[in-house]
């Protein structure tokens, strides 16, 4: 029953994404877009030398079509709106029901990058189809194990992480949450390691941002797939994924607590 | 056995006050000046199960916040409040499947699909088994007669379309409890009359307990024997509607005909001429007077037809809001 709830709750996010087809068939454009730009970049430096830093040109292209897919697996969603359903009072609709609202919203989330997920393959299946890029593709089935399992948990880090941006609507309902969001997601981008990987920036830097929740969006899941992590620090990572994981849920908990008694229910 | 009880219900809040243009937005950058609103301040009232009751005051007497309260969307400043014997700010999933809140200013309907999938939504989300959900479906679907609409865009319904799908959506799960409020507001006079047909028709079949809010008289009269009247937070009234009128209404108004000519002066010293249609006048006098005065026209002028009535309930209420009338005696 509990299932059931949550599972038309997914298929109702997909029957309303057909709506708007217009709407994600842009956000597709737009992300084809973003990975070619890199792409192209990458290919161009890659012209001039064989090597950058420790990566080879066919390591460097599966990193950048990586982030394709790590985009798509992590950062797709729909949860995006909670923020404005806070400033709005649609929040109240969720607080009258029988119904968790992070399971809410973690399902249309979930709808979402299953949708993107489809799109996301057909799309670099072309890109590798015409522009024939050299590629590394693990084999050893403990890899690709590795790589879902860390996929999934970047994925619920995020889901916690981007629910604590929106979650400051309650106190500055005035801005449906943008600014931040806006601010948060020009710096995730870089910091998650979306334009190269983080190894190629000075050892102080990389030090610091490795140790970040960003880090575990894309950069670490794909250094895991490129085999660039031993068993050990693949351990690592998974460890410090559910650290910031339960950390960030703590944290959530709390602030989403204190937020409910703040909040008015505006326009009701 | 009362299913709600509220006691010495506080709602405060705190509001920033800007002072007005370029320079007071600035300042407010600066120094924030807050400023509290007794929204609810010290309400108490019990409501039986089955009762009907209607919750009138002006905009901004606090009706919607304690609706809020009662459905557990705001935590109250004090006060004790139990529905149904939960906490509402619980927020139990038990007590929420036996209420239900309607806002004719806010829709819950997905609105880029169908009414259906809302409602398909609403079984899963509420757990109604399929048996129950079909009947209660049909039979709502045919009191409110919206089965053409049922597959059409929310976004294409008419305003009145969609508040007859919102209360569906709402009703599904069979609520005992029921807040309603402003579920009138902006139809048009046929469609307001099926939406009180439809509110009375539900409480008398499941015995629900329902307050409603609004804005329009006529929805309280129709539907409720008893009233809740509140302003600035602090209940003003409560009891039947038909005696908002012996504790309010301080005057009585003589409608009288006359047969032939009368001094308009001289009429005017016995009270407040409120009408001067000749040969219908309408006079307002003191209650306590009525008989009186009543009797010293028919002796001091030409009089075809003489009643005495008591004043409309529109216009004791509007007066009692605007602050001319407390309650008298």
């Amino acid at each position: 029953m509990m299932l059931a709830k949550y599972w038309q709750v997914t298929k109702t996010s997909w029957e309303n994404g057909f709506v708007y087809r217009l709407n994600f068939l842009m956000w597709r454009v737009r992300s084809v877009i973003r990975l070619l730009t890199v792409y192209f970049l990458w290919a161009a430096i890659f012209q001039r030398t064989d090597g950058f830093l420790s990566y080879d040109k066919a390591a460097m292209m599966t990193y950048i079509l990586g982030t394709g897919v790590l985009a798509t697996i992590v950062f797709s969603t729909r949860s995006i709106d909670v923020g404005t359903e806070i400033a709005e009072g649609d929040l109240s609709n969720y607080l009258l029901k029988p119904v968790n609202y992070f399971a809410y919203w973690f399902s249309r989330d979930l709808a979402d990058k299953l949708l993107n997920i489809l799109f996301v393959i057909g799309e670099i299946g072309l890109i590798i189809f015409f522009l024939r890029p050299p590629l590394i593709m693990p084999t050893a089935s403990g890899l690709i194990a590795m790589f879902l399992l860390v996929s999934i948990l970047a994925l619920v880090l995020y889901f916690i992480f981007s629910f604590l941006v929106s979650a400051f609507t309650f106190w500055y309902p005035e801005h449906n949450g943008w600014p931040i969001r806006f601010f948060v997601f020009v710096l995730l981008e870089f910091l998650a390691g979306g334009l190269f990987p983080l190894d190629i920036l000075p050892p102080v830097v990389f030090s610091l941002l490795r140790l970040l929740p960003p880090a575990y969006f894309m950069y670490y899941p794909l250094q895991v797939f490129l085999g660039r992590l031993s068993f050990w620090e693949g351990v690592g990572v998974v460890s410090g994924l559910i650290f910031w994981i339960f950390l960030l849920a703590i944290v959530l908990n709390l602030v989403w607590r204190r937020g409910i008694k703040v909040y008015e229910a505006y326009g009701r | 056995m009362s299913v709600i009880q509220i006691s010495h219900l506080q709602k405060y809040y705190k509001v920033h006050e800007k002072e007005p243009g370029l320079k007071g937005s600035i300042k407010s950058l600066f120094a924030r000046k807050y400023r509290e609103v007794k929204a609810v301040d010290d309400i108490s009232f019990e409501i039986g199960e089955g009762e009907l009751v209607g919750f009138i005051g002006p905009n901004g007497a606090g009706k919607t916040t304690t609706l809020k309260v009662l459905s557990g969307l705001l935590y109250p400043t004090g006060g004790e409040v139990a529905v149904l014997g939960y906490t509402p700010w619980d927020r139990k999933p038990e007590f929420q499947k036996q209420f239900s809140l309607v806002m004719g200013q806010k829709n819950q309907l997905l609105w880029d699909l169908p009414p259906m999938e809302t409602f398909i939504l609403n079984k899963e989300i509420y757990e109604v088994p399929d048996l129950q959900y079909r009947k209660t479906l049909d039979t709502l679907v045919e009191l409110l007669d919206v089965k053409d609409i049922l597959k059409i865009q929310v976004r294409k319904l008419s305003l009145g379309q969609r508040m007859k799908c919102e209360l569906i959506a709402a009703l599904l799960h069979n609520p005992k409890v029921l807040f309603l409020d402003e579920p009138t507001i902006g139809l048009d006079v046929v469609m307001q009359k099926a939406m009180r047909d439809f509110i009375k028709e539900y409480n008398r079949k499941f015995k629900s307990t329902i307050i409603l809010t609004s804005h329009y008289m006529d929805d309280v009269k129709e539907l409720c024997e008893r009233v809740i009247i509140i302003d600035h937070g602090k209940l003003l009234f409560d009891g039947k509607l038909s005696s908002v009128i012996d504790r309010f209404a301080r005057n009585k108004i003589i409608s009288v005909v006359f047969s032939g000519e009368v001094n308009q002066r001289k009429l005017a010293e016995f009270g407040d001429v409120r009408e001067y249609d000749f040969p219908k006048v309408r006079i307002n006098v003191p209650r306590d007077q009525a008989a009186k005065k009543a009797s010293q026209l028919l002796n001091e002028f030409p009089v075809a037809d003489i009643i005495i009535e008591e004043p409309p309930i529109e216009a004791i209420i509007r007066e009692v809001f605007t602050g001319k009338m407390r309650p008298a005696g």
